[in-house]
């Protein structure tokens, strides 16, 4: 099914107010989904080896993706699908994917659980504002970072000391100069042909549109297309899937289903997860997707809520459908923290041996310039280790309940756990961690090493 | 006997049907309960208790929606008889009126909805304008309807600057002083509120509720 037959439904659907595909439909039919499916999670079993749940787990997001569909924001119309278009969609959906290119070229794969081949890591913080002076020396301390195969970034919230607004002439500033530092960065590194997730800058498709130019995001890089919470798609969002379709990049499908939202509790969130990741092959037009759960109050993928969720979809749809699912790990801590690294390290677990790819880190829930290259090193560390000691599901929520008694607290925490600016844990002339930064590494590896896991590789 | 109307009156909120509450509503006002207490002993506490178990996480967004929907339904029913109170007391039942957007574009509305729906089940008038809202539009709607308060939200760090526009254009209009403009978001903190002139922000739709309250009760004052 091509974009123009997503553009033709979303003109032609049946019409439903937004508060009534919010409450009738997706709030409605989850609530019954999760009971006719039995949906139930555990707090102490983030990472569960039940093959029976997660093939329940699919079977409920592919009978919500059939029941509902999805819904076009702008044209306020229900995109319905047939339940043969969706499986048809999930027959061609793209085992394989190559970003980046010559010999920084990397091929994603769709992972399987307990999977020996190691998780490809993405490195950076989407979304997360940097002023500009720290944006350049960021992205090259995750870029340089031997375990790091592609590269993210965050936004640009100034240039030239002017504030961007979306929408307005200086996002297309911003998007251009975002793109020539991600270049700049990568030939600092020596690995220019790196694929990269970015045009952040860009909200709307002004960005986008200035950016598809070999000179900025190159086809074997990739840009995000959202779909918005719950089961939502708009005009605009269509308009950037289809400049990547003409223009011959990659979509990354990025689905932000709210545990404690519309869908209710955890098991709500991962069918939704499940059916955004279905409908996403059409109205977002994915060519991989980007599994990023969030938690209704805490916000954090370092949650239980949330670890449970993105394992038992990746694990759903590695049973059921095979696909290219890059995970999200966004910490509340941020840089010069301890609970950062062990928060990295359990969303690592979990994600690792689910079956997905690592992305991130978004630390101090990405919404300050608080992540460093420091924490995606031992999220690729941890990944590795996993696959190259065959870490079980069993094993890995064990330690996942161990890191949890370390960082847990944070939660509690009225103002989060933000750490410190990037500039106060990096040594901006080496573009190293500063020894305080480092010694915590060290320690956390160590203790992740005292608790089992070989860190050695 | 009225506790027991009242207390179903509750328990129709809790559940967030419509139709029970509007006939629990109605059943009241013919059993000859005042309004004023169906209002604030049965609705208002009824839509309270679901509030705390909202932010107690013992209840998710759906059942808040529910609640805010049942809510809106009894209301339907009492406001002519609260309004014949009002006229003769001259004293609102409203708790205040709140003109609310996501600001001009930006598209993100959970947050900006379940403070939608805290306000409304805290007893405020909410006209609720979406999402990617531009400031005049805002400003018109607010200016037409009589509103107290503005509240604005923001997700996105590119966005935030329209709030700051907002507040300048109310100041440029001189029309500042007539509302109180609060607003949120994941990146919008105190300081950055400080900075702009808004009259506040609040972390989480319980705090945005009690900071609406704080703005009426100190217009009282």
């Amino acid at each position: 099914m091509d974009y123009l037959e997503i553009i033709d439904r979303s003109d032609s659907g049946e019409y439903i107010s937004e508060e009534n595909w919010d409450l009738e439909k997706v709030a409605m039919t989850c609530m019954r989904l999760v009971s006719q499916y039995d949906l139930k999670w555990d707090r102490q079993n983030l990472v569960p080896d039940d093959p029976a749940l997660a093939d329940r787990v699919f079977a409920a997001g592919l009978a919500l993706a059939v029941e509902i569909g999805a819904y076009n924001r702008s044209s306020e119309r229900i995109l319905r699908f047939e339940r043969d278009e969706l499986e048809s969609a999930l027959r061609d959906m793209k085992q394989t994917l190559s970003m980046g290119q010559g010999a920084d070229e990397r091929v994603l794969f769709a992972r399987q659980i307990e999977d020996s081949r190691p998780p490809l890591v993405w490195a950076g913080n989407p979304g997360a504002p940097h002023p500009e002076a720290l944006f350049l020396p960021a992205v090259v301390s995750w870029a340089q970072e031997p375990i790091v195969d592609l590269i993210t970034c965050g936004t640009l919230a100034e240039v030239d000391g002017r504030e961007v607004r979306t929408g307005e002439a200086l996002e297309i500033t911003a998007t251009r100069r975002e793109l020539t530092y991600l270049h700049q960065a990568l030939a600092h590194v020596g690995r220019p042909g790196m694929g990269m997730l970015a045009a952040q800058s860009s909200v709307s498709e002004l960005g986008d549109l200035a950016a598809a130019n070999p000179d900025y995001l190159r086809t074997c890089d990739a840009h995000l297309v959202p779909m918005l919470n719950e089961l939502k798609i708009d005009n605009r969002n269509i308009a950037r899937a289809v400049n990547s379709i003409e223009y011959g990049m990659r979509n990354g499908g990025l689905y932000c289903a709210i545990s404690g939202g519309l869908g209710g509790d955890a098991p709500g969130c991962a069918l939704i997860s499940v059916a955004s990741m279905i409908l996403g092959l059409l109205t977002n037009r994915a060519d991989y997707h980007i599994l990023h759960p969030i938690h209704i109050r805490h916000v954090a993928t370092s949650t239980r809520e949330v670890l449970w969720v993105e394992s038992v979809v990746l694990q759903a749809f590695a049973r059921n459908a095979p696909a290219i699912i890059v995970t999200d790990v966004y910490p509340k801590s941020g840089a010069l923290t301890r609970e950062l690294l062990y928060e990295t390290a359990a969303n690592a677990l979990a994600i690792t041996v689910s079956g997905g790819h690592l992305e991130g880190c978004g630390s101090a829930d990405g919404l300050v310039p608080h992540a460093t290259g420091l924490e995606p090193r031992l999220m690729g560390e941890v990944g590795h280790a996993a696959c190259r000691q065959g870490v079980t599901r069993a094993q890995a929520n064990q330690w996942i309940l161990q890191l949890m008694e370390k960082y847990e607290h944070v939660f509690r925490m009225p103002e989060g756990n933000p750490g410190a600016r990037f500039d106060q844990a990096y040594d901006l002339e080496t573009l190293q961690p500063l020894p305080e930064w480092t010694r915590m590494y060290e320690e956390v590896k160590t203790e992740l090493k005292e608790m089992g896991l070989d860190l050695s590789g | 006997m009225n506790d027991v109307i009242i207390t179903a009156i509750q328990q129709t909120l809790i559940e967030g049907n419509v139709e029970t509450a509007e006939t629990a509503a109605r059943a009241a006002l013919e059993a000859g309960v005042d309004a004023q207490t169906i209002l604030n002993e049965g609705l208002m506490r009824g839509a309270d208790i679901v509030g705390q178990q909202f932010e107690a996480g013992e209840v998710f967004l759906p059942q808040l929606m529910f609640t805010a929907r049942a809510l809106k339904a009894a209301m339907a029913i009492i406001t002519p008889e609260l309004k014949r109170l009002s006229a003769e007391s001259g004293i609102s039942s409203s708790k205040g009126r709140v003109v609310l957007a996501t600001i001009q574009s930006d598209i993100h509305d959970i947050g900006k909805n379940i403070v939608s729906t805290m306000l409304t089940t805290g007893g405020f008038e909410v006209i609720d304008l979406g999402v990617d809202v531009p400031i005049k539009r805002i400003i018109s709607t607010a200016l037409d309807e009589g509103a107290d308060i503005i509240g604005c939200s923001a997700m996105l760090t590119t966005s935030m600057p329209f709030m700051s526009d907002l507040i300048k254009t109310l100041e440029a209009m001189g029309q500042r002083e007539r509302f109180k403009v609060m607003i949120g978001g994941a990146s919008v903190t105190p300081a950055y509120a400080e900075r702009i002139g808004a009259d506040g922000t609040a972390a989480n739709a319980v705090q945005a509720l009690q900071l609406a309250r704080q703005f009426m009760q100190n217009a009282l004052a």
